[in-house]
């Protein structure tokens, strides 16, 4: 069953991913409300279960494929939290953070399946 | 530069470093407690439970909450698309440390992997600077 594996792959970086922007969220709101501010708690909440579920998922992951396959995978997250931070959190991002991001996604891709 | 900026041990950076390192520490210790816990005739069933079986996970899930309060604490002042692309600082640090501690051999094409994330820290590196002159 081959789809499985990417499948959950797919679904621990996409939780990955999504747990990172709330917790940036959350910190922005805390930054301007403070963090009894039931916005804030809310997100900060939200993104600890997302983050909560790509841990196990990682988990259950690492249990079944070495460190070094599945960082490849990680890599890619860095480019998919650069791109969604600029279009979602409105994160200035200049071409040199841009060319910068895809070498060390490279490199990082590199380091693993070497 | 504003006068709020928090300096010592509360400065943003100085947490990256304690950051890096925890992240170094519990990807060792996931690792270890999954492999401890690992069973292949089981297949996908107990998918992720079974290796919280293992204090070395929770050992490393203690790393892991500490961890991630510093790292809120961290987008508190930098932009994700600074903080996590640098946080990947990680993976030279792991190889390297394999091969000065554990004598590990690298491949000239990991060497070649490594040197490629030092150039790109070093690019992203130049708005973080202009960030800190913010901050």
């Amino acid at each position: 069953m081959t789809w499985l594996p990417f499948a959950l792959i797919s679904l621990w970086l996409a939780t990955f991913v999504t747990g990172q922007l709330l917790f940036k969220r959350a910190m922005e709101s805390s930054r301007k409300t403070g963090f009894r501010n039931r916005r804030t708690i809310t997100i900060l909440t939200a993104g600890i279960a997302v983050m909560t579920i790509s841990f196990l998922l990682n988990l259950g992951l690492l249990q079944h494929f070495d460190l070094s396959y599945l960082y490849p995978f990680q890599g890619s997250s860095i480019v998919i939290i650069m791109l969604l931070a600029a279009i979602l959190l409105k994160e200035r991002v200049t071409p040199r953070l841009i060319i910068g991001t895809l070498l060390i996604a490279a490199g990082v891709a590199l380091v693993s399946i070497s | 530069m504003t006068t709020n900026r928090p300096t010592g041990f509360r400065n943003p950076w100085f947490q990256f470093v304690l950051n890096i390192i925890g992240v170094v520490v519990y990807e060792l210790l996931l690792k270890a407690g999954a492999s401890a816990t690992s069973d292949p005739e089981k297949g996908w069933s107990g998918f992720g439970i079974t290796a919280l079986t293992s204090p070395l996970t929770w050992l490393a899930i203690g790393v892991i909450v500490i961890d991630l309060i510093i790292w809120l604490y961290i987008l508190r002042y930098i932009p994700l698309s600074i903080a996590f692309p640098l946080s990947r600082v990680v993976d030279v640090l792991v190889p390297i440390s394999c091969w000065l501690i554990l004598k590990e051999a690298i491949s000239p094409l990991r060497w070649g992997g490594i040197a490629l994330v030092i150039v790109g820290l070093v690019i992203v590196a130049k708005p973080a600077a202009q960030l800190e002159e913010r901050l």
